[in-house]
């Protein structure tokens, strides 16, 4: 059960951001917490971020999460 | 190429390169040194061509006044990462107006044949006319400069694209090569030939690792012409790696702007397959003629799930660091690898199986191999066969063509067959043409007679505005779906300004993974120009011609007869919106008609001084 200190986060990855992780998966992070920070505990490539989606709609790594949340994590996306 | 000058913004004329024009009617070669007109011709590429093309009065593809322009960039064979470039440009016998005149086409590709062709002493050829037999041509390196040849070619006609170049490595060594394949030689059915250039690892390892210049038909232009094949051939001449290239070479590959190319083995992400990952997270994957379902079909072709099953190999072009291509083999037994496959990038891969129905890894290889070796354009082939196959899902009573239907693989592999021997026209000269025939021309997914590339319509408006095909000439692909932009500014800005920069890769010689998000206004591109050419010049002249160079363009297609109603999307986008697509809806009629507006609104004024 949540406490108010902590945050349910429901996390898509996509991609090579897979690679020995998951592609979807519930975590609790510290209230508060950001992308960056989520990006930062995951342990992804920074330089491959290329698209943020909180619930479905774009955004950015400085966003703060709410319990609840759905946040899914893209690599950049290139060329043809 | 003849520099005289430091400043080759100020002093174009000072920059004078060498041209040989070979008249196939009668054999005559001239070679020439021209002074340059302005700073897009100092660049080359399309930014050069289209001026030539600018001054002829084209009003079918397939005449003699038509020429076939190849050319390179200012850095093409140079040390710069990338720098392979070849351009081959003229009116095109696929993209045309609603009045039926031909667009000026370019269309790009990467192999060494480039760099050999740069290093004979030319920097432009142009062929007028065309030859009553069937002729290659020879460049060679002479003591005074360079040398050209026609020789005749009928031993090499009938092969595959892959086989004539193999063929011609037996007669001619330390050279590379551009082939068109029997696409091209069927250039009176098949309006979307490709021309084939050679890599460096094909010619030893015997495997068709080709590289194309696909869009717009030019392949089928130079059938036409019967030039069946170009031999490039010249000792490497690399200078000495300045520290300031070098430093540049290490950008490119280290630097992130091509990370996600980069094999995932390095800690990149994978090349332009990894796109399919990326779209079907919003379920913007086309499929069966860019209808998304909202289900996982698109997944069996990521690379996870078809590494399970062959051999990846991450290679690369002639000394590029980015080693984007993903080339699949068989897997033998102890993991190694089989057999070569195909090369799978997202737009061939898509384009030429999800999007047909096909979900199987083999199937996609077979396809893909089998387009390339009749040498024709992957995006034409592929949304033309879908459209074909969207006719016949509506009209199973009726069909057309052999009945094929989406997920038919044999069928499928059939009309590619017959439309690469120049057997199936309703094909081979695409999408528009046969919908127009069928008088069903709402799910025909091309803008101004050009197939679209693999992001969906719905995602892109930008394609509207694209001059010589979807994705590559005009880089909003990436403006919804990666940058989360849904809004009218946005896409203003977007289209008139910051995303048309992507065609300077087109003029200057490297390829787009140089450095795709911020064009060739750079401090890279001007290190390279100081390094290897001696030339100083500055970003801002860089954006100024690249920006000249896509209005020209704009405007030689309204003199071609486009509409401004042509400059729009494929009708189904508006009239049946697509539920399962996970992003904002903004290929709405009002949204396209305001950005319309507002986009002409900026371009309109600027393009007057380049319309007669």
């Amino acid at each position: 059960m949540n406490t108010i200190d902590s945050v349910k986060i429901r996390i898509k990855l996509a991609g090579v951001f897979r690679i020995n992780r998951f592609k979807e998966e519930e975590r609790c992070y510290p209230f508060g917490i950001t992308v960056l920070e989520v990006v930062e505990d995951l342990r992804l490539p920074e330089h491959l971020l290329g698209i943020v989606v909180i619930n479905d709609v774009h955004a950015g790594t400085e966003d703060v999460l709410r319990d609840g949340d759905t946040l899914a994590l893209f690599p950049l996306l290139g060329g043809g | 190429m003849k520099i005289l000058t430091t400043d080759p913004f100020k002093e174009p004329a000072a920059i004078l390169y060498r041209r040989c024009t070979v008249d196939l009617r009668s054999g005559a070669i001239t070679l020439e040194d021209v002074p340059c007109r302005n700073f897009e011709e100092v660049l080359g590429g399309f930014g050069r061509s289209f001026q030539l093309l600018a001054e002829r009065q084209i009003t079918t593809a397939y005449c003699d006044e038509n020429p076939l322009i190849v050319n390179t960039g200012l850095l093409t064979g140079s040390n710069a990462m990338t720098g392979m470039r070849t351009y081959f440009s003229g009116y095109s016998p696929l993209k045309a107006s609603g009045k039926g005149l031909p667009a000026a086409m370019w269309s790009a590709s990467s192999g060494k044949f480039g760099a050999k062709f740069k290093w004979t002493g030319l920097d432009e050829l142009i062929f007028e006319n065309r030859s009553d037999t069937p002729v290659y041509i020879v460049i060679g390196e002479g003591l005074d400069g360079p040398q050209v040849e026609l020789k005749p070619a009928g031993h090499l006609l009938g092969l595959s694209t892959h086989e004539k170049i193999m063929a011609l490595q037996k007669d001619h060594d330390n050279a590379h090569f551009a082939a068109i394949g029997p696409a091209g030689e069927n250039w009176a059915n098949v309006y979307m030939g490709a021309v084939a250039l050679s890599t460096e690892n094909q010619l030893k390892s015997g495997d068709d690792k080709c590289r194309f210049a696909g869009r717009g038909g030019m392949g089928s232009l130079m059938g036409y012409k019967n030039v069946i094949a170009l031999v490039a051939r010249s000792t490497d001449k690399l200078k000495a790696l300045s520290e300031a290239v070098k430093k540049v070479n290490i950008n490119v590959v280290k630097g992130g702007g091509s990370a996600r190319l980069q094999p995932i083995s390095r800690g990149g992400g994978g090349g332009t397959w990894a796109a399919y990952d990326v779209m079907q997270g919003f379920h913007a994957v086309p499929i069966n003629n860019f209808r998304p379902q909202g289900n996982d079909l698109p997944e069996k072709l990521f690379r996870e799930n078809v590494d399970k099953e062959y051999h990846i190999k991450s290679e690369a072009c002639f000394r590029c660091g980015i080693t984007c291509h993903n080339n699949v083999y068989a897997k033998n037994a102890d993991g190694s690898a089989g057999k070569f496959l195909a090369k799978f990038d997202y737009e061939p891969l898509n384009l030429l199986s999800t999007n047909l129905g096909i979900h199987d890894a083999g199937q996609a290889a077979s396809l893909i191999h089998l387009g390339d070796n009749y040498g024709m354009d992957a995006i034409s082939l592929g949304v033309t066969i879908s459209y074909a196959l969207s006719y016949n899902e509506r009209h199973p009573q009726k069909p057309i063509l052999n009945g094929a239907t989406f997920g038919d693989y044999e069928k499928i592999r059939e009309l590619i067959i017959q439309a690469g021997k120049g057997r199936l026209p309703e094909i081979g000269r695409g999408s528009r043409r046969l919908s127009e025939s069928t008088g069903e021309t709402a799910y025909a997914y091309h803008v101004k007679g050009l197939e679209l590339a693999a992001y969906l319509p719905e995602t892109n408006p930008g394609y509207a505005w694209a001059i010589a095909g979807g994705h590559m000439s005009m880089g909003t692909y990436g403006t919804l779906i990666r940058e989360g932009k849904s809004d009218i500014d946005s896409w203003v800005r977007a289209i008139t300004q910051e995303k048309l920069n992507i065609v300077g890769f087109d003029m200057i010689g490297l390829c787009k993974f140089f450095d795709i998000s911020k064009g060739i206004a750079t401090q890279m591109v001007i290190d390279c120009l100081k390094d290897e050419l001696g030339l100083e010049v500055t970003a801002e002249a860089l954006a100024m011609a690249v920006r000249r160079a896509f209005l020209r363009g704009l405007a030689m297609e309204l003199r071609q007869g486009y509409d401004k109603a042509e400059y729009t999307l494929p009708a189904e986008v508006f009239e049946s919106p697509n539920p399962h697509i996970r992003l904002p809806r903004i290929a709405t009629p009002e949204f396209f008609g305001e950005l319309s507006r507002r986009v002409w609104e900026v371009f309109k004024p600027e393009l007057e001084e380049f319309l007669p």
